[in-house]
């Protein structure tokens, strides 16, 4: 009976109901201005500072006094908490605690172009900039007891519908009128890019939720310097309550959402853009980035979503559990500790639990991965009340600070402890059922005439069990407590049937004691003592070995997914920063057949030295090194070739390839959603790709912004981009655009037919030059004239046609029949604008005349043909014939798989055609460089270029041909014969963790199916609906 | 090459019914088909047959009496390639539904015959045989029982006259462990995969349809006709083979076993991306596989990036007989690649012989026509083919003559015109 402490309240929860001044009463009023004393305490005031024996006074709900030196009142309520905590209640920062469920419409099939919001607010259904969580709070008890059982005093909670999705607000976790229970009526401003409950189409992809984001706040900006209200109309200017709430929110905290960790990057990108750093509500996978991570400088709300165990007793299905899920099941309780170790602020949050309870299970699992006690503290209380703001009022313990606390059995983190009270604004609310006093422990016990025996008494509080202990035979008592009365059961070894027992509890003595009944309904009397053991020590060190136990666990790698690599073997988070100017690989390959694709030809028993990146020679015979780390590959009887370029690429594209929802979509950008870890982009490098041109799809006259990247497999999103490159649009002509083969209720939107599609273009390439003429005479405007002028609204789809019309931007356009390609020249040469490459072209051969003189390039399949109607007339000696009428002609894939065979697509042409080999060889090298003007850096093997080089086993048009190495900037991406380590390594660590996986079954825990998986992949048609639903 | 085409006219018989003159193929490089090679060949061809076939170095060669001579010295001869598995003929633009033929309403549907419907007037076709690809197994999808293949010519007036072996086989699609459910009310976008949960109720109705047939099949007076029942006649009495399309290992398992439950003589397991995991299986079975397009990205993320490529190699080595199909995306015009499958199996693991093997004898023998046709070797039909270089390889695959059944095929088409009226425009040679 160790801590025996009664804390039995006779003043019940009605008499603290917080007093609501402007509030009619009913019946007689009950002020109460009660000052509560809770003495000799050990009080955690906060992560850093801890009282030992001291006292904490509170009154109205407040905090008057905490400290040793504390003078009690007459007339207070003193709890006198010998041997027990006060911690500051828990905060969770992230919510949707009272707040109305959200309401999915089923739209059905057709098209929503406009907003379903009613009234005069913004054109996007997804930016609810105006729902204030204040005004549709709603208290629920029995929700917020799940809060309050596990420690919480106070939640932000907020409308989690939208993209924007207004503001939310703090409120304590008490019983009560709503009106004293918000602490902080508007909190934080919140973000996502989930479009929610919104049934507009547009945005149905991440990069249009990004384009959506960005245009709001530049719409804001604009808005808020428009002319006054008032004299608006006159102006011509319009009221937007959405754009109106949007500035208001900008004083805020402002939370963004995030559903992976690339997705943090891509907040902060949009963050740094308009000079905000978010509050980044986390994944629990930002430890497989943490540098990327670190320097957004962002602070983070962190869940402990753990993922379970799968089922992996059958090895056929466990192929289904990937890699990454396996090293995330192992790794995702070290994501806090990771956070701590990187001195990444961050509060952490029970959202994405998919049953709260396990909230205090997944603490200490995280616990036992090293996240240290106080950083779990901090993030509890602490660092949400900064993070929200309201650092005065919650987080601490300190006079004038909210009546918050929780009163504990001893250390928070420890399993053992007890939660036995919480308060909230002063108001106590009871965890644990403890009229009960804690019996649990060791007794002396006897009744009737019997000898002592040993009585042991453990459990949970409310579900006791007890054993009488003789000898090493056990006898288990049934034991039962309520308020200061025990009963105890148990049949005895020496008697037939059940001794009955009941008695009182003293806490001061430590004694139980009372009278009893045998089965034989003798009377008889009986009492226990309670003693001090060590048997505690004994399993405090058992614990610590299992820590150390669980603390092995496997490497982070990058990317974080099959053919990934660890970067460092000192750590486990670790990346090594790549500085190419201090870090650099030699290489010199000797006695190979060099394809330069420059005057040379080909050169055959070649010496090539590349190195800091760059081809530095090309000679008959270089000799050794002279870099002592320099590596030297024989080449004999193999070929080298510039890395393969890949035009039209739609590999390594997160959520969506189309924002297909309007006829032009010019302001979403595919550099916004890279995605570094598709597996893709290793496979392409299998094939020779180096560079990868990752286009917008097809489904809209006007696409989105291209993005080049180098395949740098291991690197970030920006890593990956091709530094200094020109950027490029994607257009697209026909039956995608025209939606001919989207099923039949797709007929709403313009253009349904290729007249249509010229207007499209015409009509925005007329706003275009309206808008570039607007923005050049407001830029030549001087600073005083601008502030009195009404102000230019950036317009980012205009802006990126303004830039195509001042050569800024090039256009790639899918493209299949004649006439179309006929209609798209004609409006450039009158526009004044030229199409850089069309992409398919499948009937260039049919306008090549044409072509040439506008100056086209084109990109083509090599020889498909018969999947629609449009590429009936699709011939394979379109290349050759291209190539023979002068113009720059590429093959390219629009095609995961495809794109690591084009050396295969090239040769095409040597038997489609006649073309000379190294003709065809360029079509994947040197051409698609030229078409995307990098050929002065890459696209042949020349000194001074990019290395970025193929071996090959073979002649690399042959189908024989087999990649032996990739390289880029002169580092090995891809090696057959580290390709094969990193197969047995793979196998190796998947075996290892199925394993554990295993063993943790075993202990009772519970597991999920794997389930297959397949990737999407995508090319031009892919349309994603609603994308975002998965999540 | 220009020349060579004049030359050949003389005899070119735009499809023709039989063969009328005599050919004898001079010189040639022969790839047999059967694993060897002549390098010097003298293949002779009367009545559509394969009359001889001599290794020059070894035997002396008598010149018979032959209409035409034609000299091969240097090029290469193979056996017209095979494509299993295929719906050449059954579609002809893939986004318009009216030119599409291969997948009929009903899950159960064994009486549902493809020769019918084969186009032989198919665009595609045409483009197809210039390749080397002379005979195909026009193949039913969907459902679940999807119906009765057929394996044609690809050169005929029309089905009748195309067809080379009627109703070879029935097609299975063996139901799925786990499928995807769709993301909308309307299943048009799907989304993440979960367990079939009516998967035990399909097996157990396929068992019980396939007790059954047999039973029907071996009653003496049928009350009432059952043309489903009639339809998979053949498979009990091993005149048809059960074509059991699966690609997972669990299912793989369950479709043998079901097929030697069921007492059904002949079985093929066609696609197959996980049978290197239960080759013993399959091997002891003697349940062969017709393996899914070669050139397919591996299943997942784990998998060895070349897995696909070198899948046929480990059936190989696993002594699994098996050959190449090119199932999949726009498979119809996808057809005339079917060579480079197997050039890129044999970059991968088997040798350029066995490759062939696999385009050629293997499928032959799979589908149950290797009495007849296959491989280069007398006594079967003259379906074969001349390329001036390695025809598994893009890069020198130039099919300049090729006969079916003894007939020259005319090798142009639409496309090829094409280009002739463009180059014309244009001025360019």
């Amino acid at each position: 009976m160790k801590n025996l402490v009664t804390l039995v309240f006779t003043l019940l929860i009605g008499c603290f109901s917080l007093a609501q001044e402007t509030f009619p009463v009913n019946g007689t009023t009950n002020p109460n201005h009660t000052v509560y004393a809770f003495t000799n305490a050990k009080i955690i005031v906060d992560a850093d500072e801890t009282i030992d024996n001291a006292t904490l006074l509170i009154k109205d709900g407040i905090i008057i006094q905490v400290g040793t030196k504390v003078s009690i009142p007459k007339g207070s309520v003193i709890f006198d908490l010998k041997g027990k905590s006060i911690y500051p209640a828990l905060i969770d920062a992230y919510t949707n605690y009272g707040m109305p469920e959200n309401k999915t419409i089923y739209k059905g099939m057709l098209p929503q172009m406009g907003s379903n919001t009613k009234g005069a607010y913004g054109w996007n259904q997804a930016v609810k900039a105006e729902t204030e969580a204040f005004k549709i709070f709603a208290g629920n008890n029995l929700s917020a007891d799940e809060f309050r059982k596990l420690g919480f005093g106070a939640v932000l909670t907020f409308q989690k519908d939208g993209i924007v999705r207004g503001s939310g607000t703090i409120v304590s976790l008490a019983d009560g009128k709503e009106n004293l229970l918000i602490l902080s009526d508007k909190a934080a401003a919140l973000f996502s890019f989930d479009k929610g409950c919104s049934t507009q189409d547009y945005p149905s992809s991440l990069m249009g939720t990004i384009a959506l984001i960005r245009q709001t706040y530049l719409d804001a900006d604009w808005y808020k310097n428009q002319t006054p209200l008032a004299s608006r109309r006159e102006t011509g200017g319009e009221v937007n309550i959405s754009l109106e709430a949007f500035n208001n929110l900008q004083m805020l905290p402002q939370i963004f959402e995030t559903t992976d960790k690339f997705n943090v990057l891509r907040a902060d990108k949009i963050g740094k853009e308009f000079k905000i750093n978010y509050i980044i509500k986390g994944s629990g996978t930002e430890y497989q980035s943490l540098d990327d991570i670190k320097a957004t400088n962002c602070k983070f709300i962190i869940p402990l979503n753990f993922p379970i165990a799968y089922d992996v007793e059958d090895p056929y299905d466990a192929i289904n559990v990937s890699l990454t899920e396996l090293k995330h099941w192992e790794m995702a309780p070290a994501n806090p500790v990771a956070m701590e170790k990187y001195f990444i602020p961050f509060a952490l949050t029970t959202a994405d639990l998919k049953d709260k309870k396990d909230f205090w299970k997944n603490l200490r699992k995280a616990i036992s991965y090293g996240l240290s006690e106080k950083q779990a503290l901090r993030s509890l209380t602490s660092t949400p009340a900064e993070l929200l703001n309201i650092s005065d009022k919650l987080g601490k313990l300190k006079s004038g600070m909210i009546a918050n606390f929780i009163i504990t059995s001893g250390n928070l983190f420890d399993e053992k402890t007890i939660i036995y009270e919480n308060w909230i604004q002063g108001n106590p609310y009871k965890i644990n059922d403890y009229s009960t006093i804690d019996v649990r422990g060791n007794y002396d016990f006897a009744y009737g005439n019997k000898r002592l025996y040993q009585l042991k008494i453990e459990g949970e509080p409310d579900k006791l069990k007890g054993y009488i202990l003789i000898d090493t035979a056990k006898t288990p008592v049934n034991v039962i407590v309520f308020g200061n009365s025990v009963s105890l059961n148990f049949n005895p070894k020496d008697m037939k049937g059940t001794i009955r027992l009941s008695g009182t509890i003293n806490t001061e003595s430590l004694t139980m004691n009372g009278k009893g009944q045998t089965p034989d309904g003798e009377w008889l009397d009986w009492s226990a003592t309670f003693k001090l053991i060590t048997e505690i020590k004994k399993e405090s060190v058992k614990k610590d070995s299992v820590k150390k136990d669980v603390l092995k666990y496997g490497q982070v790698i990058y990317p974080f997914c099959a053919y990934g690599k660890p970067l460092n073997d000192r750590d486990g988070f670790n990346k090594i920063i790549y500085d190419l100017k201090t870090r650099y690989d030699a290489i010199l390959i000797k006695h190979v057949t060099v394809w330069t694709n420059e005057s040379e030809g080909v050169l055959k028993n070649q010496d090539v030295y590349i190195t800091e990146g760059r081809i530095v020679r090309i000679a008959d015979d270089i000799g050794a090194p002279k870099l002592a780390f320099a590596k030297v590959i024989d080449g004999t009887g193999k070929h080298l070739t510039a890395g393969i370029i890949d035009e039209h690429s739609h590999i390594a594209i997160a959520n969506g390839v189309n924002e297909s929802t309007q006829a032009s979509s010019s302001e979403v950008r595919i550099g916004d959603v890279i995605n570094p870890e598709d597996i893709n982009i290793y496979r392409q490098l299998s094939g020779g790709v180096t560079t990868s041109q990752l286009l917008h799809g097809s489904s809209n006259p006007i696409g989105g912004q291209s993005a080049l990247i180098k395949l740098r497999w291991g690197k970030s999103p920006e890593e990956m981009k091709f530094a200094k490159a020109d950027g490029f649009i994607k257009f697209a002509l026909g039956e995608n655009v025209k939606q001919s083969n989207a099923g039949d209720f797709s007929t709403l939107r313009f253009p349904q037919t290729r007249m249509g599609v010229e207007q499209v273009y015409y009509d925005y390439f007329t706003r275009a030059k309206e808008y570039d003429a607007k923005q050049k005479s407001f830029e030549a405007l001087s600073e005083k004239v601008k502030a009195t002028t009404t102000p230019f609204r950036r317009n980012l789809e205009l802006e990126a046609l303004a830039e195509i019309l001042n050569q800024k931007r090039f256009i790639t356009c899918h493209s299949y029949v004649q006439s179309e390609l006929n209609m798209l020249m004609h409006v450039a040469d009158s526009m004044g604008f030229k199409v850089n490459t069309f992409t398919h072209i499948l009937e260039g051969y049919k306008v090549a005349d044409k072509m040439k003189s506008h100056g086209a390039g084109a990109s083509s399949f090599s020889d498909w043909w018969a999947y629609k109607m449009e590429v009936q007339d699709a011939i394979p000696y379109n290349a050759a014939l291209l190539t023979q009428m002068g113009i720059t002609t590429a093959i390219n894939s629009d095609d995961a798989e495809m794109g690591r065979r084009l050396n295969q697509e090239a040769a095409k042409s040597v038997k489609y055609g006649g073309m000379s080999e190294e003709d065809a060889l360029k079509m994947v090298t040197l051409n698609p460089a030229k078409l995307l003007h990098i050929d002065k850096k890459v696209g042949s093997i020349k000194v001074g270029k990019d290395a970025d080089v193929v071996l090959w086993s073979d002649n690399p048009l042959s189908i024989y041909a087999k990649v032996e190495k990739t390289i880029i900037d002169g580092h090995i991406y891809y090696d057959t014969e580290e390709d094969l380590k990193l197969r047995q390594e793979i196998q190796k660590e998947r075996a290892r963790i199925i394993q554990k996986m295993l063993d943790e079954k075993k202990t009772g825990a519970a597991t999920q199916k794997p389930v297959v998986k397949k990737q999407k992949l995508y090319e031009c048609e892919s349309i994603e609906k609603e994308y975002l639903r998965e999540n | 090459m220009r020349k060579f085409f004049l030359l050949l006219t003389t005899f070119i018989t735009i499809t023709a019914s039989a063969q009328t003159k005599s050919i004898l193929l001079m010189n040639g490089i022969a790839h047999l088909g059967t694993d060897s090679v002549i390098q010097n060949s003298y293949i002779g061809i009367k009545n559509g047959k394969i009359t001889e076939v001599i290794d020059a170095s070894k035997t002396k060669v008598e010149l018979g009496n032959y209409d035409e001579k034609i000299d091969a010295t240097g090029k290469h001869i193979y056996p017209g390639i095979i494509s299993p598995n295929s719906t050449l003929g059954l579609i002809e633009m893939e986004s318009i539904r009216a030119t599409s033929d291969f997948k009929e309403v009903g899950s159960t549907l064994p009486n549902v015959r493809s020769l019918i419907a084969y186009n032989t007037d198919s665009k595609i076709i045409s483009t197809v045989r210039t390749n080397g690809v002379l005979l195909a197994q026009i193949t039913p999808r969907g459902g679940i029982i999807s119906g009765t293949s057929s394996i044609v010519k690809l050169d005929g007036w029309n089905w009748e006259d195309a067809a080379y072996k009627i109703d070879d086989g029935i097609h299975l699609n063996w139901p799925k462990m786990q499928i995807r459910k769709y993301l909308d009310e309307d299943n048009i976008y799907p989304g993440p995969y979960e367990k079939n949960k009516n998967y035990t109720k399909q097996t157990a109705d396929l068992k019980k349809l396939f007790f059954d047939a047999k039973a029907y099949n071996e009653t003496e007076v049928v009350e009432e006709k059952n043309l489903r029942f009639e339809a998979m006649k053949g498979l009990f009495n091993g005149t048809q083979t059960l074509f059991i399309h699966t690609d997972n290992a669990k299912e793989i398992i369950e479709a043998v076993n079901f097929s030697k439950q069921n007492g059904i003589k002949k079985t093929t397991v066609v696609g197959g991306k996980d049978s290197w995991m239960v080759t013993d299986l399959l091997r002891e079975n003697y349940i062969s596989v017709i393996v899914a397009r070669v050139h397919s990205l591996p299943e997942h993320p784990e998998d060895d990036v070349n897995l696909p490529y070198k899948l046929p190699y480990l059936l190989q080595q696993a002594g699994v007989l098996f050959c190449l199909d090119n199932s999949g995306d726009m498979e119809a015009m996808e057809t005339r690649n079917l060579p480079f499958m197997a050039g890129t199996a044999a970059a991968y693991g088997l040798t350029k012989e066995q490759a062939l093997k696999a385009i050629t004898l293997s499928t032959a023998k799979i589908l149950g026509i290797d009495n007849s046709t296959g491989s280069i070797e007398a006594g079967k039909d003259a379906t074969l083919f001349i390329s001036t270089g390695d025809v598994l390889d893009m890069r020198t695959n130039n099919v300049e003559l090729a006969f079916i059944k003894g007939i020259s095929i005319d090798l142009n088409n639409d496309q090829k015109k094409l280009y002739e009226k463009y180059k014309k425009k244009y001025d360019l040679k």
